[in-house]
């Protein structure tokens, strides 16, 4: 079973006044598992659901490895769905809702037995084959929705925020059992989320959206380390801003005089700095140092977020180790790596 | 400065039982008064409007239907009154009707119906209002439906006319007789014009948004149209038609109205024939009422335990 | 170029996101469809357009489809004080109104211990407070009547209002039921936990959030009492006349045009109703409550 390659074209989609999705133009790689991303309302449900053939695009183009997709109903399209809801069908027990696929495309009745039997055991659920939907947790609802999608062997998965109401712990297994099952099967999976954490831990590449927009793709460590936009940042959690200016190349930072290198065009811009790269205690040679007051410290489990009010400039928060001692008004000096943090435009599009 | 740590009260046991995140009022004393004591005092009103009546009347009718007549004389228990009612050519021809003008209507209600909630549930704006036709209709009394049968379907009624105007018939005698006939044809027509509506109704409520989404789910799974309907949509809605279908047999089995006004005396629906032997000025034929009375309980007793058995049944289906 | 193509897409993807409602189907389907619809509307609708013409029918001989001559005679009938219909629509109105009070006041208590609580028999209640609704009134009613008369209730309109409770109230007591069981206790604790005592908890509280099933259970109810015949015929004698009973006769007599005006009058009222209700809830979707057989 190997995945087929998505490609989105231009696809549109409006629901009534209300644009939900604009101009999405992305490629999705054979084999590879990707989450769609971004805050509730950007369109990302919208997208799986044109993927899967649910929903027309108004205008655009779906094709899978080249082949067109519009004109072909969901019920045709090699592609599995599963939903936020189980969806399970109440009037059949857990082996009759595996084996519905195979009974709609009317494989006899040994095959479906055998294929039916055999991914129920690889969701660990074998013994509950003749079980009622009534009877299921909500975990073991979800399990067998997956099965009852794979059992298909689709060229395609989509999951469409699959696990966002399990509780935590079962999330977590969850999403192992989906990254196994995709290791195996190396089917084109498409992951829905709108937890950043969530998708950075289970996803090869990452497809932002936010209002409609592809915002960036790429892979989790990008969005960390070079994210495409000021939203994108702010998305995955930056909290250090240092608006500023770029001229010819090079960006600098209003109120800290800081500089760095910067490709984008002229015009005002912001450098984002994640907390966990700012050194507190030894501000090595690579590092811009800047002198500040620490006005706040919490603690926050697996470190220390210490926010610094920079002299003559913004607050900067920094990350660091728990047992580091902070004194609330002393002065402190920070080091701001030089080739860590990102230029970024300061255009801020509106975000959903 | 740090602040006064706040001891932390363990959280309040909760409730009783917790069914899918919702509490039942806790197992304590309310207003001193117990539980137990407080649900009697809450069903007592209900319970004995229900019970009282309900079951001093049964027992009366019961009685009865054995010969207990204590204001007449030389009355004595016995089954007669049964017996005679097997042999009853009344009787007989009436079981006929009654279970015709039952089943046929429920039937084909059931069928016209879910097909008309089909049918209106895939209107886009229009779905509202033609669904609040079929919810307004339901206020219709049974007894104005009679008459608009009449009216329709008399020999002298709009389908006759119609039936003239398109040449089929020449006289009011030519159409055939739907009212006051053998078969019970206008009979059937108005428990069909209604309960098709009832039907319908509850066919839509059950085709809500949860069907939908099965549906889909069902397409993710390359269910076609007519798959979908066969192996999703129509399973799904069953438990509720059926129920609908189990008071609609046990009210047209036990209406009195309809076959009174579009019938004949002879043959007569079993409720029509119960109180033309009530009303009857020899109250020696009390009993006989009494006891087809009784037998029309009986058979909607066990339509009851049918109408609980299924839906106990399909609950466990139920979304 | 991409074009895009009408084709069969059902429903949308089940999110908070994507909510459309309606497929684009080929044209012809959909002309076909709303064909369809439309014979479907016009078999619910041509009985009750054949009363209103014969309402206001004074002339029409066989076999024209339309009166020759149209006439308020029948409508005039309606409020001719010579009549008693005036009194029957009050005594109807008056006695429907009254079950409605009553056998909601009953089923809210027992509503609120059905739905609510778990105990043990509930089911049997349940199955007690539904077997009304479900086995025809008549040995019943034939059964009872000669205790109403032996507590000098037949022939009057209290022994009609009371016995006219027993279909009444189960309805009451399902629909108030469900409508418990939906209900978050949690806000009768927090109107306790800042002050209020049952009784206000009672008024200002749970009342309030019920309103919408209070108001299907009271209309209900008093659509069941507007339409009864068999028991008010049984109770009251023939004493106590209320529009169906008045309605019988008249179908009964040679008077159509009478009959048909007089079921207008009758239907008028519950359709009024109906249709109030139906705006006053309007939020909920076109869900029907089953309004059972009336």
């Amino acid at each position: 079973m190997t995945g087929t390659a998505i490609s989105l074209t231009g696809v549109r989609k409006m629901f009534g006044d209300t644009p939900a999705v604009r101009d999405l133009t992305t490629d999705i790689t054979a084999g590879s598992f990707t989450a769609l991303l971004g805050p509730s309302g950007c369109g990302k449900s919208t997208t799986l659901a044109m993927i899967g053939g649910l929903l027309d695009p108004d205008s655009g183009d779906v094709r899978f490895d080249g082949r067109s997709q519009l004109g072909v109903p969901a019920e045709r399209r090699p592609a599995g769905l599963v939903f936020q809801k189980p969806l399970l069908f109440p009037h059949l027990n857990v082996e009759q809702n595996v084996a519905f696929g195979l009974r709609m495309r009317r494989l006899d009745r040994a095959n479906t037995r055998d294929r039916v039997t055999s991914i129920l055991d690889r969701v660990q659920l074998g013994a509950m084959a003749k079980r009622r939907v009534g009877e299921l947790s909500g975990g073991q609802e979800q399990r067998v929705a997956l099965a009852r999608a794979l059992v298909l062997e689709p060229q395609v998965l989509l999951l469409d925020e699959p696990f966002s109401q399990l509780d935590a712990t079962l999330r977590a297994e969850m999403r192992c059992l989906v990254k196994d099952l995709h290791t195996e099967s190396q089917v084109t999976t498409v992951f829905v989320t709108h937890d950043q954490a969530e998708a950075v831990e289970v996803a090869d590449t990452i497809a932002l959206m936010l209002d409609g927009r592809l915002e960036g793709q790429g892979d989790p460590e990008m969005f960390y380390t070079a994210p495409p936009s000021l939203i994108a940042a702010r998305f995955f959690g930056v909290t250090n801003e240092l608006p500023g200016t770029v001229r010819t190349g090079v960006f600098t930072a209003a109120s800290t005089g800081l500089r760095r290198p910067a490709t984008l065009p002229d015009g005002p811009a912001v450098l984002v700095i994640r907390p966990e790269t700012i050194t507190l205690t030894s501000p090595s040679g690579d590092d811009d140092t800047m002198d500040g007051v620490a006005v706040a410290a919490r603690f926050a489990g697996t470190h220390l977020a210490v926010d610094v009010q920079l002299t003559g400039g913004p607050l900067v928060t920094a990350h660091a180790p728990v047992t580091t001692s902070v004194r609330l008004g002393a002065p402190m000096t920070v080091g701001l790596p030089r080739a860590g943090g990102v230029v970024v435009a300061a255009d801020l599009r509106h975000a959903g | 400065m740090t602040q006064p740590e706040l001891r932390t009260r363990p959280p309040p046991t909760g409730p009783a039982a917790t069914t899918r995140g919702r509490r039942r009022p806790a197992n304590h004393r309310r207003r001193g008064v117990p539980r137990g004591l407080w649900i009697a005092l809450l069903l007592a009103p209900a319970l004995l409007v229900v019970g009282v009546f309900f079951l001093t009347g049964i027992t009366q009718a019961v009685a009865q239907s054995l010969g207990y007549q204590p204001f007449l004389p030389g009355w004595r228990l016995s089954l007669d009154a049964y017996q005679g009612m097997f042999t009853d050519p009344a009787v007989r021809a009436s079981l006929l009707l009654t279970a015709r003008i039952a089943i046929i209507p429920t039937v084909l209600s059931a069928v016209l119906g879910v097909s008309a909630a089909l049918l209106i549930r895939r209107l886009g704006r229009s779905r509202n209002w033609v669904s609040g036709i079929f919810q307004a209709n339901l206020a219709v009394p049974h007894l104005v439906g009679a008459l608009c049968m009449l009216l329709l379907l008399s020999q002298g009624g709009l389908l006759s006319r119609v039936s003239h105007a398109a040449g089929f018939t020449d006289t009011p005698a030519a159409f055939p007789a739907l009212t006051g006939d053998e078969f019970g044809w206008a009979i059937i027509a108005a428990y069909v014009w209604k309960e098709t509506e009832f039907l319908t109704v509850i066919a839509l409520a059950a085709l809500g948004r949860g069907v939908d989404d099965l549906e889909n789910a069902a397409r993710s799974l390359g269910a076609r149209p007519w798959q979908r309907l066969v192996h999703v949509t129509l399973p799904v809605i069953t438990p509720a038609v059926a129920g609908g279908a189990v008071l609609v047999f046990a009210f047209t089995a036990g209406s009195y109205e309809v076959p009174y006004l579009l019938g004949r005396p002879f043959p007569a629906t079993l409720p029509v024939v119960a109180l033309q032997y009530y009303n009857a000025t020899d109250l020696t034929a009390r009993p006989e009422a009494m006891a087809v009375a009784v037998v029309i309980t009986l058979l909607s007793g066990l339509m009851v335990a049918a109408y609980l058995f299924i839906a106990g049944r399909l609950a466990r289906r139920s979304l | 170029m991409t074009t895009t193509s009408r084709r069969v897409a059902a429903g949308a993807a089940p999110t908070q996101e994507a909510t459309e409602p309606v497929a684009r189907r080929p044209l012809s389907v959909r002309t076909g469809r709303r064909l369809l619809v439309g014979l479907l509307l016009v078999t619910v609708l041509l009985p009750l357009v054949a009363l209103l013409i014969w309402s206001v029918a004074g002339q029409w001989r066989y076999p024209d489809l339309l009166p020759q001559q149209l006439s308020l005679r029948g409508v005039g009938l309606l409020f001719d004080p010579r009549s008693d219909i005036l009194q029957g629509l009050g005594t109807s109105a008056g006695i429907a109104t009254a079950v409605a009070v009553l056998a909601c006041l009953i089923g809210f208590p027992a509503g609120r211990a059905i739905g609510l609580y778990r105990f043990r028999g509930r089911r049997a209640v349940q199955f007690l407070l539904l077997s009304p609704v479900i086995v025809p009134g008549l040995a019943v009613t034939l059964g009872i009547q000669v205790f109403f008369v032996r507590y000098h209730l037949s022939d009057s309109i209290l022994g009609v209002v009371l016995v006219q409770l027993m279909p009444t109230v189960p309805y009451a007591a399902i629909i108030l039921g469900a409508a418990f069981a939906n209900l978050d206790i949690d806000y009768e604790r927090q109107a306790r936990a800042l002050g209020a005592g049952p009784v206000r908890v009672l008024l200002f509280v749970t009342v309030p959030l019920l309103r919408p099933a209070i108001a299907v259970a009271a209309l209900l109810t008093f659509l069941i009492s507007w339409s009864e015949y068999v028991l008010t015929l049984l109770i009251g004698g023939g004493q106590v006349k209320t529009l169906p009973l008045l309605l019988f006769a008249a179908i009964g007599s040679s008077d159509t045009t009478a009959a048909a005006a007089l079921a207008v009058l009758v239907i008028a009222p519950p359709l009024l109703l109906v249709v109030a209700a139906t705006r006053l809830l309007s939020g909920r979707s076109g869900n029907g409550v089953g309004f059972g057989r009336l």
